[in-house]
């Protein structure tokens, strides 16, 4: 729907005109959706005014960052986030990055290494926001969720600037809960269904110790990008073991032992994916590791502050490994070209897009968060479920598997089943929307976890009715009903 | 091609962003990791390469609408290839082939840029891409050299437009012959009888004058009886390499960027780098030298039903072939010479600007983006920013002209003629 | 107001207390607010009957004020702000409901304290991640929603920590469960499917355990909490290092959490460590003072079920290089007290009395959230501001905890006085305000507002007080929970 003139240019009067946009032409380029305009703003302030426009002309808005997943409704104005890309403070001492929307994962890393830092790079990958919240490869160590979220700067639905707990206070970044109560308990930058309404416009994120190089010795062309060597006391594996119960002790083990940097429960098809540079690599090195293969397994990396730890951790996991029957994947233990690959790929979180789409362009996934020997059993059940899908041709065959990890040293964890698959075959889609949500269904009916997309009525039923607040928060902090939730941070 | 036949290419892209970026296991820091001009500068994402993919696939699927915003964001485009090198580190899909496609579509409809169809005007009039001035041949009256047309000789050296054209530039092709005499190579030009390779016309999106000009060149040569063409531009490098190879018009002829037939002369010992050049350097990758200039595969099979996988398999241009280590050998034979690396290089090089007829039709985003790639340059340290290209080279002495920068621009000829 | 019957009719007769003395105990505290009497002191026993009780508030207009620590109480937030309140004593609902080695977690009700629940979660090879020797009479519960500052900030990822999930009836009277356990299904049907509560964060978006958090009481009531719990050490090597430079002091612990090599991990001066080890008072106090150096960090290596020796000895080697570098050396012993002596205190509540009250018989806290580099002028302010109110630094007890894995500190000034003595009290009281304003306006953030200066630190930040307050009149719209308290 288009804007009135006049409201156009009110609004191209804070951001000039070439950074706002009505054209139909652009929309597909932005989801495909029939945005009232799409806006480019440079900082806090022009969010804001932008955000207090919305509320004058009762106009619904939404924010994205890089933006790659989202639902988006017509006819809203789009606030695209990517000119306020900067970095603005990395403290070393007290160990937090402060960072605007559409800094995206790879360049904070890249220069929180430089100073011996890295932070939660989200499993979505490195080309993602540094700000958003989520969970990733590296969560062992680096938390994940909303955990990792300091002080915010939020506007908020009516165009007001909260800076939470010690921003609003003292001007400082190291805390965001206070005074009282925090407000962190609602502003959650997830992707949708359900995130806080309004803008993040900057945020605080806890970073931690990077024993590694300042930079990788990454070597090679696009996309065979190797390291010249492995890192001083990095080791890289892959283990698999003779049943999922084998390997969730050994998993458990090794977070109370907090021996790993990073502790990824790939499956063998994720590994193939993420160490082969096309789809037909991909399916003979499966092939290939299949074989090498006893069952389930995970990949893990240790990291020594110094030889001495290196050493301790190294023998720790070598003693866990041989209590619970644990096989190491030869093609990584014996060839140090693909130990550096899956060293360098899962840390630096760059290799994401090959475990997901390159295949065949599509994924559909389930993923929980919170307990993960509990989540693991309700996803053996979603993954025999899903072989059915593979027989029939429809996903990409990875033997029904799904994935998971620990969470700080395996207090939490995360458990994600998807499917690959074809977008020009419909069939293949349908039955893939089908197998989430009756296994979707399944994990709430058993009690497992909840339903994560659906009516919020029919979610929340079951969830304390958490829906029912939610919606009087956001009418308390939305009165004109401008902000929908959060989009796309992705 | 057409742009129907990319279809399910564009429907692979997933909005990830990457092709905003370097290949994320390049990304060194906050700065110098944008490696498209476009959506640099323009930051709506229509402008990226997938936003161009996505744009594409919307109008095959409900109709083209030519919109002046429309053409806006098809005409800024340097068609640098950068989008699909970092696209494919991780996907096994086309970008750059359907983004061509689309700007082929459009000069094909009729909506074309008037600033390139002037250019295109004079293409067709007097076979330049560049205003003409006297004969082609003019730059090396007195040279005495062999005329390749008429003459057997091994080698043929292809000048270029610019090169032949701009009085500025010419010094370059001056110093190649200098370098070619030096080495004792039988080579020839062809003088007046050149044409223009057709490059800059396909990036426009005029495939027709191309090929065109693509038939004229190759008829020459045949009859010439060439087996070698060597080129000092980029654009050309790229136009006979993988262009003529691409529409099936190349043949068996060899093609080689000066600079590796350079540093093959070196190797074999038949030019020495003697004379000392103190300069501290930096060195930039031409797009159509590099990502662009690696062969072109021709691959014809099906795609498999179950996931984006063909038979045969079908193998992708990455960027990984092109011309990256001969310069940098070259360089690094020079006595004197210090070769410090920006950030972006390679296969992940920012783009000088002046590609996709961007210098013709927008010459303010083609200064733009050199500004951009001269400040990256100047972070290095370096006296000079060195490149093998002479749209390159003339776009950075425009830009440092208006900006006031030290910083010194050397075509890689300039300093190998120092050298000898 | 809520009648006195229609209370009974909810938790019985023994469990609505009227006495004079038990209302006049209620009626104040340790901290410096008004004393202000309840009407009645109800002591309920299951989460409905506390449920019904909150109903009751709504209908009635009736403020609440929820207690579940036994006294003495030191913040002012279970002294009511207003006449008429009723206080909900939860310290009688003592159930340890689980504790479970495999995941970590173990779950209470709100009347349980350190001194009960350390032995349950021992005995399953367990331990909790303590503030710093709370009182004998804390409730677990009770400090964790106060959001108190653990001694293990290594195994404290989130400020929020070791919090897992809640269980509690808001303002409204509607029951709610935070995070994992708000379902799908009740609490039994979760454990029938081996579900333990322990992911903190949800149900939906939100992480509603963070709203409760900090609340004192203002959200609604809590009746039972999970937490997460660490694995008991096999070894254990605890060490100190003396220092009068803070700064060096400051350098290697934020190392030492940076590195994760060590559990307990926090900095005393010399006044409070007297404090804590002094047998008798003053002299032995006094002479256990002068024999400390001015700043006395204490850190635990711990090994596990793996090579502990191994692990603690690779440890050492690797903080032998940071102490080098630094020019101060880990010992076994400052002055009078042992490492040992130390960990053993802070694995255990406070002995009796509390170790606060030991010198002087009460003790106010000033306490707030800062980072290391402002922390040695934030010291330095308190110490003028001391010794300009005729308190004098020296008297001071100082105490500086690293929390959430060291991205900030806690920094304790504790000020011991004798409050049967006006003089030292009224000292205390101003010394009190006047430092709070003096510290905020120097970067101190007090995340945590307690007493008569709540309304000073909560107004400091008026955009996050209005949205604070926009919550509070959706989960407590009548106003009915502990109100004049957390700002509110």
């Amino acid at each position: 729907m288009a804007l009135s003139k006049e409201i156009y240019s009110v609004f191209e009067d804070v951001v000039g005109p070439e950074n706002m946009c009505d054209d139909p032409v652009i929309m597909p380029s932005y989801f495909g959706k029939d945005f009232a305009a799409v806006i480019l703003p440079k900082d806090t302030k022009q969010v804001q005014a932008v955000v207090k426009l919305c509320n004058k002309y009762k106009l619904k808005f939404r924010p994205i960052c890089t933006g790659w997943k989202g639902e988006f409704p017509q006819g809203i104005i789009l606030l695209d986030l990517r000119r306020m890309n900067r970095i603005i403070e990395i403290n070393e001492k007290n160990m937090y990055a402060v960072v605007e929307p559409y800094v995206i994962s790879a360049q904070l890393q890249a220069e929180l290494m430089k100073r011996g830092f890295h932070f939660n790079v989200k499993g979505a990958g490195t080309n993602t926001a540094a700000m958003l919240r989520g969970h990733g490869h590296l969560d062992q160590t680096t938390s994940g969720d909303d955990r990792n979220h300091l002080a915010i700067e939020w506007v908020t639905p009516e165009g007001n600037i909260v800076r939470s707990g010690s921003l609003g206070s003292t001007d400082e970044w190291f805390s965001g809960d206070g005074p009282g109560p925090s407000l962190r308990s609602i502003l959650t930058s997830a992707v949708p269904p359900g995130s806080t309404p309004g803008v993040f416009t900057k945020g605080a994120v806890k970073i931690y110790h990077w024993p590694g190089p300042s930079r990788f010795p990454a070597q090679g062309v696009s996309p065979n990008i190797t390291l010249s060597e492995i890192p001083p006391n990095f080791m890289a594996r892959y283990y698999s073991f003779p049943s999922l119960d084998k390997m969730m002790q050994a998993e458990f083990k090794i977070g109370e032992s907090e021996i790993a940097f990073e502790l990824m429960g790939f499956n063998i098809a994720m590994v193939a994916s993420n160490m082969t540079v096309n789809n037909e690599e991909d399916e003979e090195v499966f092939r290939q590791l299949k074989k090498e293969s006893q069952g389930v397994g995970f990949f893990i990396i240790i990291a020594g502050n110094c030889a001495a730890d290196f050493e301790y951790k190294k023998k720790v996991l070598k003693h866990i490994i041989n209590e619970t029957e644990g096989k190491s994947l030869e093609s990584i233990e014996k060839d140090p070209r693909n130990e550096g690959i899956l060293l360098h790929n899962c840390i630096r979180i760059c290799a994401s897009i090959r475990e997901t789409f390159r295949s065949g362009g599509r994924f559909a996934s389930i993923p929980s968060m919170g307990q993960r020997d509990l989540t693991v059993r309700w996803a053996v059940g979603a993954g025999k479920a899903k072989r059915s899908l593979i027989e029939k041709g429809l996903v990409v065959d990875d033997e029904g598997a799904f994935f998971g990890w620990g969470v700080e040293q395996g207090h939490l964890g995360k458990t994600e089943i998807f499917c690959r698959y074809d977008p020009v075959k419909p069939e293949a889609e349908e039955a893939v929307l089908k197998w989430k949500a009756e296994q979707q269904k399944r994990a709430s009916d058993e009690h497992y976890f909840a339903m994560l997309w659906g009516p919020e009525d029919e979610i929340g039923k079951g969830l304390c009715n958490y829906q029912s607040w939610w919606s009087k928060l956001k009418k308390a902090i939305d009165p004109n009903g401008v902000a929908l939730e959060a989009g796309s941070l992705v | 091609m057409s742009l129907e036949q990319y279809q399910d290419h564009m429907e692979m892209c997933m909005r990830c962003s990457c092709c905003k970026f370097i290949p994320m296991q390049r990304v060194q820091g906050h700065k110098y990791t944008y490696v498209c001009p476009s959506i640099t500068k323009y930051n709506f994402h229509s402008y990226s390469g997938g936003g161009r993919l996505n744009i594409g696939l919307a109008m095959l699927k409900n109709g083209f609408n030519y919109t002046d915003k429309l053409l806006d964001i098809v005409y800024n485009c340097q068609m640098c290839g950068a989008c699909g090198v970092s696209c494919n580190y991780a996907m096994d899909m086309e970008v750059m082939e359907p983004i061509s496609e689309f700007r082929i579509k459009c000069v094909a409809d009729g909506k074309t840029n008037p600033a390139l169809e002037k250019v295109i005007t004079g293409l067709r009039k007097q076979g330049s891409m560049v205003p003409v001035t006297g004969k082609r041949g003019d730059w090396a009256s007195g040279l005495n050299l062999k005329n390749a047309v008429k003459e057997k000789v091994d080698v043929l050296y292809h000048v270029g437009c610019l090169t032949s054209y701009d009085k500025d530039m010419q010094r370059l092709a001056k110093a190649t012959v200098k370098i070619l005499q030096k080495a004792g190579v039988n080579f020839g030009i062809a003088g007046d009888n050149e044409t223009c390779c057709g490059g800059r016309a396909y990036q426009m999106g005029y495939e027709q004058d191309f090929l065109n000009q693509a038939k004229k060149n190759m008829a020459m040569i045949k009859k010439a009886g060439v087996k070698t063409v060597v080129t000092s531009c980029a654009d050309g490098y790229q136009a006979f390499k993988v262009l003529y190879d691409k529409f099936n018009l190349k043949g068996d002829l060899e093609v080689l960027h000066i600079s590796e037939f350079v540093d093959k002369l070196i190797k074999d010992g038949k030019l020495k780098p003697r004379e000392k050049v103190d300069l501290s350097v930096t060195y930039h990758d031409p797009c159509r030298l590099g990502r662009l200039g690696e062969p072109w595969i021709h691959w014809k099979g099906k795609r498999l039903s179950k996931s984006f996988v063909f038979d045969p398999p079908k193998e992708y241009r990455r960027g990984t072939h092109g011309v990256y280590e001969p310069p940098r050998d070259v360089l690094k034979s020079i006595p004197g010479v210090k070769l410090t690396e920006m950030t972006r290089i390679k296969e992940y090089a920012w783009c000088c600007g002046a590609g996709g007829g961007v210098n013709e039709s927008n010459p303010e985003f083609a200064q733009w983006t050199a500004r951009e790639r001269i400040e990256e340059a100047e972070s290095t340290g370096a006296e000079a920013i060195v490149t093998a290209c002479p749209w390159c080279e003339k776009t950075f002495n425009e830009t440092i002209k208006g900006n006031g920068s030290g910083l010194k621009v050397y075509d890689i000829v300039e300093l190998v003629e120092k050298t000898i | 107001m809520i009648e006195k019957e229609r209370l009974v009719t909810i938790v019985g007769p023994d469990k609505v207390i009227n006495e004079p003395q038990v209302l006049q105990a209620y009626s104040q505290d340790m901290s410096f607010v008004n004393p202000v009497r309840p009407a009645c002191v109800v002591t309920p026993n299951k989460a409905d009957e506390v449920q019904k009780i909150i109903q009751l508030a709504n209908d009635t207009q009736t403020p609440l004020v929820p207690v579940s620590s036994g006294p003495p109480h030191f913040r002012g937030d279970t002294v009511p702000g207003i006449g008429g309140a009723v206080i909900v004593d939860l310290s009688q609902m003592k159930k340890v409901v689980f504790v479970d080695r495999a995941r970590r977690v173990a779950m209470v009700e709100p009347g349980v304290t350190f001194s009960e629940l350390i032995p349950a979660v021992n005995k399953e090879g367990l331990r909790l991640n303590m503030p710093l020797l709370p009182r004998k009479s804390k409730s677990v519960a009770g400090s964790i929603l106060e959001r108190e500052p653990v001694i293990m900030p290594k195994y404290q990822w989130d400020i929020s920590d070791p919090l897992a999930c809640a269980g509690l009836f808001f303002g409204t009277g509607d029951e709610f469960r935070t995070g994992q356990a708000a379902g799908p299904g009740t609490l039994e049907e979760q454990w029938a499917v081996g579900g333990v509560q322990k992911a903190p964060y949800g149900p939906g978006t939100g992480s509603w355990h963070r709203i409760i958090q900090g609340a004192q009481g203002t959200m609604g009531i809590v009746t039972w909490v999970s937490m997460r719990c660490e694995i008991l050490p096999s070894l254990e090597e605890p060490f100190v290092v003396g220092s009068s430079n803070l700064n060096s002091l400051l350098e290697l612990t934020s190392w030492l959490i940076r590195l994760r090599n060590v559990n307990e991990c926090f900095i005393l001066n010399n006044t409070n460590l007297a404090a804590i080890f002094a047998k008798k008072y003053p002299a032995d106090y006094q002479n256990l003072k002068d024999s400390l150096p001015a700043w006395t960090l204490f850190y635990n290596l711990a090994g596990y079920e793996y090579f502990p020796e191994e692990r603690i000895s690779a440890y050492i080697k690797e903080i032998d290089d940071l102490t080098q570098r630094l020019r101060i050396e880990a010992v076994k012993t400052v002055g009078g007290v042992s490492a040992n002596d130390i960990l053993k205190a802070v694995q255990q509540p406070s002995g009796e009395p509390y170790w606060k009250l030991r010198y002087k018989g009460a003790c106010q806290d000033i306490f707030f959230l800062t980072i290391y580099d402002k922390l040695e002028g934030q010291i330095g302010i308190m110490n003028n501001l001391a010794d300009k109110a005729g308190y004098g630094a020296s008297n001071l007890g100082i105490y500086i905890q690293p929390v959430v894995q060291g991205t900030s500190c806690h920094c304790e000034f504790n000020l011991f006085f004798d409050s049967g003595n006006p003089i030292e009290l009224d000292r205390v009281k101003t010394l009190s305000a006047s430092a709070t304003k003096e510290l905020m306006a120097r970067g101190a953030f007090f995340s945590r507002p307690y007493g008569e200066n709540a309304g000073m630190i909560v107004n400091r930040d008026a955009a996050t007080a209005a949205v604070l307050n926009k919550m509070k009149n959706i989960f407590d719209p009548n106003h009915v929970m502990n109100p004049g308290k957390a700002g509110f």
